[in-house]
């Protein structure tokens, strides 16, 4: 197996092996181990996508979790992705995490999803759909994890609100050339509660500030960017975002809606999400932005069926030398998902693009799996 | 954070009203059996709330904001255990920061933890459906567990709130004669529904047929946790015309498809019964709740 990601990681077996030797000895205290089997068949390679086309291994992953004493707790997320016969291992998760320090704070510091948005701070084995909206793949590369420091807190308040700070590295981003230490801070803020017995909500606000130099040329075509088809760009797997400015603005909203809030024979989830980027660099001109959002519907009809659609768009300008040029891309998804158990979920998936200034822009039909076993995947909301 | 200090908060933030019961013990129940028990046991020392509802499927609840708000408040968090609320319990108490609920903590209490569960799987393992290792966790319904599990929990009420224990242990004692006589009652009650034969949905009901002596004959579920599927309904029809149960019981949280299928095709009787305290008329309270189950029962007999 050749490891090619910018972040490679000790071998997979070595971790294995030390699970199965503390597994042993002590029971319940031990790390509760989590893996997820994701396999694929896409029939053509699509724009701003990381799975290209037939068969292939999507977010294989296998989680550690435990407490480490009263104070901390700990999680290690080891993904390995394989397409066009390379395989990668990437450490996507290693953090530790406070438990109940006073007034609702909380602290994470290590390697971990950024809180930005409704979708990124999820792991994608959860998600409705065969891949993230093309906004989040173009300005986050699916999902942005970064190395650094969260401040949380649950406000006092007689409803939910959530606040948070983040200083990150910040080379995951695009651009990512500089010496700052800290190079990016994100804000958020989340809202929620229950319309009814029947109907929860959930909106927050989020600011991701990069201080970085922006890139002059974009590149990464593992997170997508098929831009300027004529410069072949070396093949770098990686799950860097391709588009960035100095500064990213993101709202984001769901609605659910469950008979009588029983979300185990029906549900009904709605949610969108409204990126914008400004700040692209020395050569951008005052009106020059990536703009992009998604809405997305979901109904579960059935304890193992559910069926959804969803529509997104993204403006981009990519970068190339002194200018830009536009690209734009509109796609739109229809899933079919049928889940034997709580555990297993098969999908099938048609997504429709259309394109300018991307070359492989295509209609595609992806056929996916999704397993869990070991530790119970938490239901988030 | 310490009530006053939360009250204290709130001023800050503008509001302008303390609500005057603060003294009062926050209890969050996973289930709305054990709110009933809570709120028995504590009087109006403790102020409970439910996660859920009887017509909420407990295994399946998603950790959602106003949950994370409730986790948040709570001074004592009563709830089954047992991997019930495996799902969503463990992501609350993370997304809460709420020290005085943490495992291992006086205001962590679970039910399951205090008594014997039957059915426990010799290997627990997936491909068997999804089974919890530790035993069937649907505690509640076997009242003789439930005094054992009330007992445990007004001592806990004593440890976290020393201050007024003979309060407790005075609720306690009259909730446990009460319980007692009840338990007597409904054994006289019960006496036609020894050896009746059950099919069910789910093990919801393990606990409350053994203690009835009622015999499960048959599972809608193939496995435990999935649907019922038409081959499974099928073998199960063959299976009620050999031996023909009295009954089909589910819970009114649950999809009747199957079960309505079953009954409709064997002339079984179908008694969607209130799996929990506010299921169904009656069921207000505990005692409400087997009351009204044992009357459907002796009706549907």
């Amino acid at each position: 197996m050749r490891i090619t990601s910018r972040r490679s990681f000790a071998p997979l077996p070595s971790l294995v092996t030390a699970w199965a030797l503390t597994a042993g000895s002590a029971g319940a205290a031990n790390p509760e181990l989590g893996f997820v089997l994701d396999g694929f068949f896409t029939s053509d390679t699509a724009a701003l996508s990381d799975r290209g086309k037939g068969f292939g291994l999507g977010h294989t992953e296998l989680s550690l979790n435990a407490p480490v004493d009263d104070l901390f707790t700990g999680r290690l997320t080891v993904v390995l992705e394989s397409h066009a016969g390379e395989s990668g291992i990437e450490l996507e998760e290693a953090f530790v995490d406070t438990v109940s320090l006073p007034f609702g704070v909380n602290v994470r510091a290590g390697r971990f999803l950024s809180q930005v948005g409704y979708l990124n701070a999820r792991h994608t084995h959860s998600d409705d759909f065969a891949q993230r909206p093309a906004v989040y793949r173009a300005l986050l590369g699916g999902h942005w994890f970064d190395d650094g420091v969260r401040l949380g807190a649950l406000l006092p308040t007689p409803f939910f609100w959530r606040v948070g700070v983040e200083a990150f590295d910040g080379e995951a981003l695009a651009g990512g050339e500089g010496d700052d230490a800290v190079g990016v801070f994100t804000l958020a803020s989340t809202w929620g509660g229950d319309l009814s017995g029947s109907s929860s909500w959930q909106a927050g606000v989020s600011y991701l500030r990069h201080r970085l130099d922006m890139a002059k040329e974009t590149v990464g075509e593992g997170a997508g960017g098929e831009a300027t088809g004529a410069h072949d760009h070396a093949h770098d797997h990686s799950h860097d975002a391709a588009y960035g400015g100095e500064n990213v603005y993101l709202l984001d909203a769901v609605w659910k809606w469950a008979p009588r809030g029983n979300v185990r024979e029906r549900q009904l989830a709605v949610s969108g999400e409204y990126l914008r980027a400004d700040g692209l660099g020395e050569f951008a001109r005052g009106g020059d932005v990536h703009e992009g959002w998604y809405a997305a519907a979901v109904y579960r009809f059935h304890p193992q069926w559910s069926a959804g659609l969803g529509h997104g768009e993204v403006e981009l300008k990519a970068a190339h030398g002194d200018h830009f040029h536009d690209q734009s891309l509109r796609e739109t998804d229809l899933v079919l998902t049928w889940a034997r158990s709580h555990f297993s979920q098969l999908r099938l998936q048609a997504s429709l693009q259309d394109a300018e200034g991307f070359d492989e822009a295509s209609d595609t039909v992806t056929l996916q799996y999704v397993m869990t076993l070991g530790a119970h995947g938490a239901h988030e909301f | 954070m310490n009530s006053s200090g939360r009250a204290l908060l709130l001023c800050l933030l503008g509001c302008s009203v303390v609500p005057p019961a603060y003294a009062a013990l926050d209890v969050l129940a996973c289930e709305p059996e054990w709110q009933a028990l809570a709120e028995a046991l504590g009087g109006d020392r403790v102020r409970a709330v439910s996660a859920t509802t009887a017509f909420q499927d407990p295994h399946h609840i998603e950790a959602r904001p106003s949950l994370i708000v409730k986790a948040r408040d709570a001074d004592v968090l009563f709830c089954t255990g047992a991997e019930l609320e495996v799902g969503w319990l463990p992501l609350l108490l993370e997304k809460s920061g709420n020290r005085r609920i943490q495992l291992g903590q006086p205001g962590h209490f679970l039910a399951a933890a205090e008594v014997t569960l039957i059915e426990v799987p010799i290997v627990a393992d997936r491909s068997q459906g999804d089974v919890h290792a530790d035993g069937n966790p649907h505690v509640h319904l076997d009242p003789h567990r439930l005094l054992i599990i009330a007992e445990a929990f007004s001592a806990r009420l004593r440890t976290i709130d020393a201050e007024h224990a003979e309060h407790y242990r005075q609720r306690f004692a009259a909730f446990s004669s009460a319980w007692q006589a009840a338990i007597d009652g409904w054994a006289r009650k019960a006496g036609p529904l020894r050896g009746k034969r059950a099919v069910v949905h789910h093990r919801n009901w393990s606990y409350l047929l053994d203690w009835l002596q009622i015999d499960t004959v048959g599972d809608l579920e193939p496995k435990p946790g999935l649907p019922p599927t038409s081959a499974h309904l099928a073998e199960l029809l063959q299976r009620t015309r050999q031996l023909p149960p009295d009954f089909i019981l589910i819970a009114n949280y649950q999809g009747t498809r199957g079960a309505r299928w079953l009954a409709d095709n064997s002339d079984v009787p179908l008694l969607e019964l209130p799996f929990t305290v506010g299921g169904g008329d009656g069921a207000d309270d505990l005692e409400g709740l087997y009351e009204s189950i044992l009357a459907m029962l002796l009706d549907g007999a």
